[in-house]
């Protein structure tokens, strides 16, 4: 009996075989228009040897970028007029990274984001209990990747309530009327997993409030909460036990590969690649793949980037893939353990040090 | 109690000082640890300040060499050791320094501070009350009151640290001695390398893997970009012999580079390709990474992380000549004698090269530095004609 009720999950159905045949062709296709699109792309991949008539067998051949290059330099693979979208990450400290959208890699990034959202939120919008301060909105010029996951995912939902107020105070008071006018039919939690930890599950165990109906969503890394020694499986326990609520739903993205979100299951066994996404984990030692089970850099793939060269990312995130074709959905599920921590060189400069960047969350 | 006689230049209680700390960091021990600290340790033996004391003495009656007074020092974050380097010789020199040190420091530099807290023990209690290490937060009150009362400020860092405390306003008579962002850069002769014997290739191989390896290759010494001189076929023939006797030398060593490391040089690498500069670009192992330049180009001198070799090929050493420029601080060498680097120097026109030295010795600290004799820089003198 799933626990998901809320319809087939539209873009969680390739089991991996399948998906690696789909995948490969269209992938080496847009690689192919980065490469006339993009000529710092064109270099870098000449540089490295790979040849335009070089053929590859299986996604894990493909020739990677490290996500910090859309940092470094200007990656877009159109020219300077169609650029209809410039995202940016935020980064506390050092330079953002800039991803480049035309009309239709803008539009093809929101379809396919809102179609993973919908596998577990199903087609309506939901009433949305934001686990955050409305100020965070507030400040364009202190518009983090907070606000720019928060401003992103309020469109899944309608008739937001605040679940913090302007100083950032949880406020009891504003959580309770929601859920005394939405609490009996489905509704949406969005927040960051250390927020939500910290601000919703404590107050709704002490308060008794019952969370049975919704569905959180969640993000933003584990690590806040390691230090508490929280982990993702007692997470989920303990919101169940305590508030009711079952339907949880980690998830991992970045704006180098905006649209792409890697969800968690309703089994809670790890992130799921959306249909047209896939994990590949490397020994970073070696660069080859590792097996299930051991722990390595994160690579993601992605068909959606058209815009920009951001289809084959070597991430600066630590993971491990769980399983394959052998959860709740098909394809690989995975899990994030936290960062890479960035170089820092002893030099006599004093340009070198830069910390590590925050990941913008969708 | 009678107040100590003030310090002389050579003083032979500081001496004996700095003698007591170079038999600390010769110790196996420290050396296990750090092997960096081996050279710093050979820099400070007796017989060695004796030598470079002696270079400034001098034996003209109406000549008389004496400290400049006191010396505010501020060493750059993250090398561990020139705070050594800097304040050792501006102590020989007979000054009171004052050392503010960086509380980032690094593994090296605590083990330094333990070995001079070991030795200042047994020393003369005069250089206590002389010569201190201090560490403090962004403290603008204190730079200010230290860069207004000495006589010399020595600025190391980057040109952004250098620039941000030159705010700070010095007395009328003190003088700043600065050394900002430089970048090196090493050459090869093909035909030197190619008549070497296996033994001269291999010494020159471990040495070129110390300066890629020590500080990250991030020191202003560390060698960028290597260029080959000679014609084409005898440059590939050179390089893959160099290439082959490196990756060994590492091997030999051990050196690694962790992931972090690896992803650095990876991002960095990419970047120099994106913009048109890198031509190849391959990682034959995390540990080492050969970029290709074209033919000609100028020098990477952007940090490229540890343990990268861009590579690059000239007909001739003097066609640097139009592509050196006031950054370029160090030249190290193999396969060259000195009648053919000195018209290269004599011909650059401006600021740039500093030093040449042998492969191995790029980051070995010399009392002449960024082109400065600092034994001068940190004495005066006082003449007297009768």
């Amino acid at each position: 009996m799933p626990i998901d009720t809320l319809g087939a999950p539209e873009v969680f159905r390739l089991a991996q075989p399948a998906k690696e045949e789909r995948l490969l062709p269209e992938i080496v296709e847009r690689l192919a228009a980065h490469r006339a699109g993009c000529p710092p792309y064109r270099q870098i991949m000449d540089a490295l040897g790979h040849r335009p008539d070089r053929t590859y067998r299986s996604l894990e051949q493909l020739p990677w970028l490290p996500v910090r290059m859309f940092k470094t330099h200007a990656l877009k693979s159109i020219p300077d007029a169609a650029v209809f979208k410039t995202l940016t990450s935020s980064g506390t400290t050092g330079a953002p990274s800039r991803i480049f959208l035309d009309q239709h890699a803008a539009a093809a990034q929101s379809r396919m984001l809102s179609r993973t959202m919908q596998t577990v939120l199903g087609p309506h919008r939901l009433p949305m209990l934001l686990v955050d301060t409305r100020a965070i909105l507030a400040d364009r010029r202190t518009f983090s990747a907070r606000g720019a996951g928060v401003l992103g995912m309020m469109g899944f939902g309608r008739d937001h309530a605040w679940a913090l107020d302007a100083d950032g105070e949880v406020d009891p008071g504003t959580i309770e009327a929601f859920l005394r006018k939405h609490g009996d039919r489905p509704f949406l939690i969005f927040g960051f997993t250390f927020m939500v930890w910290l601000h919703l599950y404590e107050l709704a165990r002490d308060n008794g409030w019952d969370l049975g109906n919704g569905v959180l969503v969640h993000s933003g890394g584990w690590k806040r909460l390691q230090d508490r020694a929280v982990s993702p499986g007692e997470f989920r326990a303990r919101f169940t036990a305590d508030t009711g609520l079952r339907r949880i739903h980690n998830f991992y993205g970045m704006v180098e590969q905006i649209g792409t979100v890697f969800l968690e299951g309703p089994d809670g066994g790890g992130l799921y690649c959306p249909d047209f996404a896939d994990v590949i984990v490397r020994d970073p030692r070696t660069w080859a793949e590792q097996p299930v089970g051991e722990p390595g850099l994160i690579e993601l793939v992605s068909a959606l980037p058209t815009s920009y060269p951001g289809n084959v990312l070597l991430t600066e995130d630590l993971g491990v893939i769980r399983g394959v074709d052998d959860g709740a959905w098909p394809g690989k599920r995975f899990e994030v353990l936290g960062r890479l921590p960035r170089a820092e060189a002893r030099g006599c400069s004093d340009v070198y040090a830069v910390p590590a960047q925050g990941r913008a969350a969708l | 109690m009678p107040a100590a006689e003030p310090l002389t230049v050579g003083d032979a209680r500081v001496v004996a000082f700095l003698g007591a700390l170079s038999a600390r960091l010769l110790s196996p021990s420290v050396a296990r640890a750090h092997p960096e600290l081996g050279s710093l340790g050979f820099f400070l033996r007796r017989a060695e300040l004796a030598r470079t004391v002696e270079r400034i003495r001098t034996t003209d009656p109406h000549t008389v060499r004496r400290p400049r007074g006191l010396v505010f020092h501020v060493p750059p974050a993250n090398v561990d050791t020139v705070f050594v380097y800097s304040w050792a010789l501006s102590a020989l020199a007979g000054n009171r320094n004052v050392v503010r040190l960086s509380s980032r420091s690094a593994g090296a530099a605590d083990a330094v501070l333990a070995a001079l807290n070991a030795a200042l023990a047994d020393a003369d209690p005069v250089i206590a009350r002389t010569q201190r290490m201090i560490t403090y937060g962004r403290d603008d009150a204190v730079t200010a009151a230290l860069s207004a009362a000495c006589d010399l400020r020595v600025l190391w860092g980057g040109d952004a640290s250098v620039t941000e405390l030159r705010r700070y306003p010095l007395g009328p008579l003190a003088r700043d001695l600065t050394f900002p962002d430089r970048s090196s850069f090493a050459v090869l002769s093909a035909a030197g390398w190619l008549t070497a014997a296996g033994d001269a290739q291999r010494a020159a191989a471990e040495g070129y893997a110390n300066d890629v390896y020590w500080f990250d290759q991030a020191a202003c010494s560390s060698p960028g970009t290597l260029y080959v001189i000679g014609a084409p076929a005898d440059a590939e023939k050179a390089v893959d012999g160099f290439r082959r006797e490196l990756a060994e030398a590492v091997h030999r060593r051990g050196w690694t580079v962790d992931a972090a490391m690896a992803v650095e040089k990876r991002v960095r690498a990419y970047g120099l390709a994106a913009d048109g500069r890198a031509v190849g670009v391959r990682f034959p192992s995390n540990e080492l990474a050969w970029l290709r330049l074209a033919d000609g180009a100028e020098p990477a001198r952007a940090w490229l992380g540890a343990g990268v070799v861009a590579v690059s090929r000239l007909d001739s050493l003097l066609d640097l000549v139009p592509m050196v420029g006031p950054r370029d601080q160090t030249v190290s060498h193999f396969g060259f004698t000195v009648g053919q680097l000195r018209p290269l120097v004599e011909a650059l026109p401006g600021r740039g090269v500093d030093r040449i030295v042998p492969f191995g010795q790029a980051l070995s600290f010399a009392p002449v530095w960024d082109g400065h004799d600092l034994l001068e820089e940190f004495t005066t003198r006082t003449t007297i004609r009768t």
